[in-house]
């Protein structure tokens, strides 16, 4: 380490832990030649995971090098599966290298004489800071470590990132842009060459129709051939409620291999994950059926073969799966990629290209998340109390809160005391107090107490624990999964058929049952979109169907029948055309556009254009979309070549007319949810004892209403409209599609049925929806429809 | 004047109001179900930045209504605080003193505030209420040979439109001996419910209300 600061950049299994272990605890050597018979107690380095699961594996790896150099040092973990009575030893007794989650260092934080507690910390490891980058919790880490650089005496600060397209930008986050530290830094760059082979699963017989939805077990017989001749395969699905109904459809129709394949996802008890981690090591399974849970560290050198199941919907996140296979350095990585619907046979190929010029994207670092700093304020206030003074200039270093400003700062500091911005004497608000020094302290036991429950970003569908009636506990699913059944109802969970019995607190009990059942537990927050990279090859991939067959890849090649049938009364586009398609089902007018730049642009492309058709005459339509284009259904036929006069594709005003459309939108509600539960003005519960504030829940939704209605200047109000902008449409990238469809020519079909491009996106059941016609107007429509 | 609906039951005439009430004609009772008065004070307390202004907007609403018809009594169906005693009590006792109407409670299960405080301002407190063949509860129950009155649910109701058009209003939801009013309080969730064909339900559509 040498005195400096850096990012390490460093695919897993390549030996990373160690070469960052070595030098701290070498470091502990030098400073106490005495190390062999004298042990100085306290904390001297900490490692930050982000994932639980992974820190057995780093806390062997720091024991081995601790006692092969003979030091008496002691390793601890803590994260949130640690028992209270270890915790309550680890404050007297700190452990010399600690291993922890972002969250639990800022429980840490929150702990009384917290400074002491660090002092002699000359070393902080942040392990897969990719995996931070781009969240909540990475603002967490910034602001972690942003005292942290105060209250340790010798700090060297080290992050650890796999590939991704701004490492840069990454090491500035980690150290703050305008930092000592990061002057004083490096950026490491292992240089690996891992080979990397891509064989996509084609069907034997072509769908001329791309379902969406079927989830790829129409080639399941396909993947029983890969399974049998290698070693250990891993199925990669991209959902839990995916990986579940594979787990269960190849069992059925290959009872074989009962007892050689197992399942793996976050909702699945830590035990279970375990055991299925350990028995991969020991090559004991054939096969493992997991989500991104096994994306990230934990070294499985036994697997061979890795199957995708379904778009990956990131080159970086498909590399890492990649390299999950032939898990020792110089050896090869092959991954199978198996598209659920023909149109994921065109990502296949474009992945291909992708691999091949590493094309690997950035990960976008949040700026002004006023939530995260208000947990982060009030925890200081919990723990010891804060002086404005101090820590204002240490929030000013970070990468986050680099522009923010002294009116924002004070409206911040007169939230967290008087919950609004001027005190009237009626008022019972409390929650931080200013003492007549001017230190800012929570005194309210309660207060602390609930902070302390709530402290991390991560905020998730309220989730229940599923339990056998006789005790057994078994998992988590989302409360909203669980409200949908009554007693009796069979589902299957954890690769089991399970009886639901009753809600008894904030857990489910459950009997096996031998019923069968199609019944199978979603969980939210399972979408993702393509990159701006990533759909630029999709695009490219797809303009080649055009071609000559010589110059096809083999699996646009396969796909001859479905572009045949496209072109009966469509085309496929070329670079120059922009294509609308419009039909008619019974549903109502379909009207579909294509500008394939990935979920997260259609969205914000199919707002704003249903917001810009209404201003033209009222409408009320449902939009559907995907990655790579987006419907606008209603009730009557849009004139597009109204649109088309009306020049509606402009990128002119856009942001303005962005935010008109949001407002009758609910995307930004939906961002205030998380900020009203990470600002902790909505509290989740305690762990266990959730139903009692249960009620709060659902009142982030009231509170966004409440605040439009009276205080739309709040900062945290805002924010969640930034956030949709930044974050969730992309605003930068809407622009330059838009600008992108401004050159190109339009072509519109009128089609007398659903086309194949289509129809992958029409089936899509989750829309959103936009209407400024009179609400009377839409149920006297409505009740037309009901007594028809 | 918005846009309300008139109603017979028992052959008494009722109106139903946008805001969430009822008015008894004959008797010249208006009928609030559901205000949890208290509510943004109670999150307050415990460290929730809900805007304070909130706090106004549900005794501007009382005002309104109680304008519209200028009623002889108000009674109340349960639920009229959220909470145990709070600050906006202060401003409940200025508002029952300005208002020129006798006010009754018909306790609901929020209601958790001293009976000596109520009657101090003069507002007197029932487990439930029968006026001629009208039974007045907090939550719902049928009685025979009665026509039930009650909140607790804060009915709404779902309706579905071509091309996939959803929605969901707060509704009066009446069914063959009962009618269950929606919550008039500003800061409270609702509870979608499903109509038997025997069932009336009356949506609160902005400023009017429309039979579905």
């Amino acid at each position: 380490m040498d005195g400096k600061h850096g990012l390490l950049n460093a695919p897993t299994g390549s030996g990373k832990t160690y070469a960052l272990w070595f030098p701290i605890v070498l470091n502990y050597i030098k400073n106490h030649p005495d190390y062999k018979t004298k042990h100085k107690k306290g904390l001297k380095a900490i490692w930050i995971t982000p994932l639980r699961a992974l820190s057995q594996e780093i806390k062997q790896s720091a024991e081995r090098i601790t006692q092969d150099l003979d030091t008496q040092m002691t390793v601890g973990i803590r994260t949130g599966d640690t028992s209270t009575k270890e915790r309550a030893k680890m404050r007297t007794n700190m452990p010399d290298l600690l291993i922890t989650t972002p969250e639990s260092l800022h429980l840490l934080l929150s702990s009384k004489g917290y400074a002491k507690t660090f002092k002699d910390c000359t070393a902080i490891v942040v392990d897969e800071w990719h995996e931070l980058l781009g969240s909540k919790r990475g603002v967490q880490m910034e602001l972690g470590l942003s005292r942290l650089k105060t209250v340790c005496k010798e700090l060297r600060i080290w992050g650890i990132s796999a590939t991704i397209g701004n490492l840069e930008q990454a090491r500035e986050v980690l150290l703050g842009p305008t930092s000592p530290e990061l002057e004083n830094s490096v950026l490491i760059k292992a240089n690996l060459n891992k080979k990397i082979t891509v064989k996509s699963i084609i069907p034997k017989e072509m769908e001329t129709f791309p379902w969406r939805g079927h989830l790829g077990l129409h080639l399941l017989d396909q993947v029983i051939p890969i399974i049998k001749k290698s070693r250990t395969t891993l199925l990669f699905t991209n959902t839990r409620s995916q990986c579940e109904i594979w787990f269960q459809k190849i069992l059925e129709k290959y009872p074989e291999f009962a007892g050689e394949m197992a399942m793996h996802h976050g909702s699945i008890n830590k035990e279970t994950r375990l055991w299925v981690e350990q028995a991969i090591r020991n090559e004991s399974l054939k096969a493992v059926v997991c989500t991104s849970s096994l994306d990230l560290g934990v070294d499985f050198a036994p697997v061979e073969t890795v199957v995708q199941i379904g778009g990956p919907k990131g080159v970086a996140r498909f590399l890492q799966r990649a390299g999950r296979s032939g898990h020792r350095p110089g050896k090869e990585s092959v991954i199978y990629f198996l598209p659920t619907h023909a149109m994921e046979l065109i990502e296949a190929s474009a992945m291909q290209k992708a691999v091949l010029n590493s094309a690997v994207e950035d990960r976008i670092p949040y700026l002004n998340s006023f939530d995260v700093l208000i947990q982060y304020l009030t925890t200081l206030a919990v723990s010891d109390g804060f002086y404005p003074d101090e820590i204002y200039p240490e929030i000013k270093q970070t990468f986050c809160f680099q522009a923010i400003s002294d009116e924002q700062w004070q409206w911040l500091l007169n939230f967290l005391v008087m919950g609004s911005q001027s005190l009237k004497t009626y008022d019972e608000y409390k929650k931080v107090e200013v003492k007549n020094d001017g230190k800012f302290v929570v005194n309210s036991r309660m207060v602390a107490m609930r902070h302390r429950f709530q402290i991390g970003t991560i905020v998730g569908d309220a989730s229940i624990s599923v339990r056998y009636q006789k005790g057994g506990y078994i998992g988590t699913i989302e409360e909203y999964f669980i409200s949908k059944l009554s007693p009796g109802d069979v589902f299957t969970f954890a690769g089991r058929n399970l009886e639901f019995i009753r809600i008894q607190g904030m857990s489910a009990h459950v009997r096996n049952s031998n019923k069968r059942t199609n019944k199978v537990p979603s969980w939210m927050g399972g979408r993702l979109s393509f990159s701006a990279k990533m759909s630029e090859l999709l695009r490219q991939e797809l303009y080649t169907a055009e071609l000559d067959i010589s110059e096809q890849s083999e699996e646009i090649q396969a796909l001859e029948q479905m572009f045949s049938k496209q072109r009966e009364e469509s085309i496929v586009p070329q670079p120059h055309q922009f294509l609308i398609e419009t039909f008619k089902t019974r549903d109502g007018f379909h009207h579909m556009f294509y500008p394939f730049e990935g979920r997260a642009i259609h969205e914000g492309m199919s707002s704003l254009l249903a917001y810009r058709i209404s201003l033209l005459s009222p409408i009320t339509c449902s939009l559907a979309f995907n990655d790579y284009g987006f419907e606008l259904l209603s009730d009557r036929e849009i004139d597009i070549q109204e649109v088309l006069d009306n020049n509606l594709f402009t990128p002119e005003y856009m942001l303005s007319d962005l935010q008109k459309s949001l407002n009758s939108n609910e995307m930004a509600r939906r961002k205030f949810r998380d900020i009203a539960v990470i600002s902790g003005m909505v509290f989740t519960g305690q762990p266990g004892k959730g139903i009692k504030m249960k009620h709060l829940q659902s009142s982030s939704q009231l509170l966004f209403d409440v605040f439009r209605d009276f205080e739309d200047d709040n900062l945290l109000y805002q924010q969640a409209y930034t956030e949709t902008f930044e974050h969730q449409l992309e605003e930068g990238r809407l622009r330059l599609a838009l600008e992108r469809i401004a050159q190109q020519e339009i072509v519109w079909k009128q089609c007398s049925q659903p086309t194949p491009f289509s129809f992958p996106i029409i089936t899509d059941r989750l829309r959103e929806k936009l209407s400024n016609e009179k609400l009377a107007d839409r149920i006297k429509k409505m009740m037309a429809k009901l007594t028809k | 004047m918005q846009m309300m609906q008139k109603i017979q039951i028992h052959n008494q005439d009722f109106h139903l109001h946008p805001l969430g009430g009822l008015f008894w004609e004959a008797k010249s009772l208006l009928l609030i179900s559901d205000v949890h008065l208290g509510k943004v004070s109670h999150f307050r307390k415990f460290g929730a930045a809900v805007p304070r202004k909130a706090i106004h907007k549900n005794f501007l609403l009382l005002d309104k209504i109680v304008a519209d018809f200028e009623p002889f009594q108000i009674c109340f169906l349960g639920d009229l605080f959220h909470s145990s005693l709070n600050k906006e009590w202060e401003l409940f006792e200025n508002w029952v003193a300005k208002t020129p109407a006798e006010i009754v409670l018909v306790a609901g299960n929020h209601d958790i505030i001293a009976p000596e405080k109520f009657e101090k301002i003069k507002v007197s407190i029932f487990p439930e209420l029968v006026i001629d063949s009208f039974f007045l509860t907090h939550h719902p129950e049928e009685r025979e040979g009665y026509f039930t009155f009650c909140g607790h649910v804060h009915p709404s109701i779902k309706l579905k439109g071509i091309g996939r058009d959803r929605l969901k209003l707060p509704c009066f939801f009446k069914s063959e001996n009962q009618m269950i009013l929606p919550a008039f309080g500003q800061f409270t969730g609702t509870h979608s419910l499903d109509p038997k064909k025997s069932d009336e339900v009356f949506a609160i559509v902005e400023d009017s209300i429309i039979k579905i």
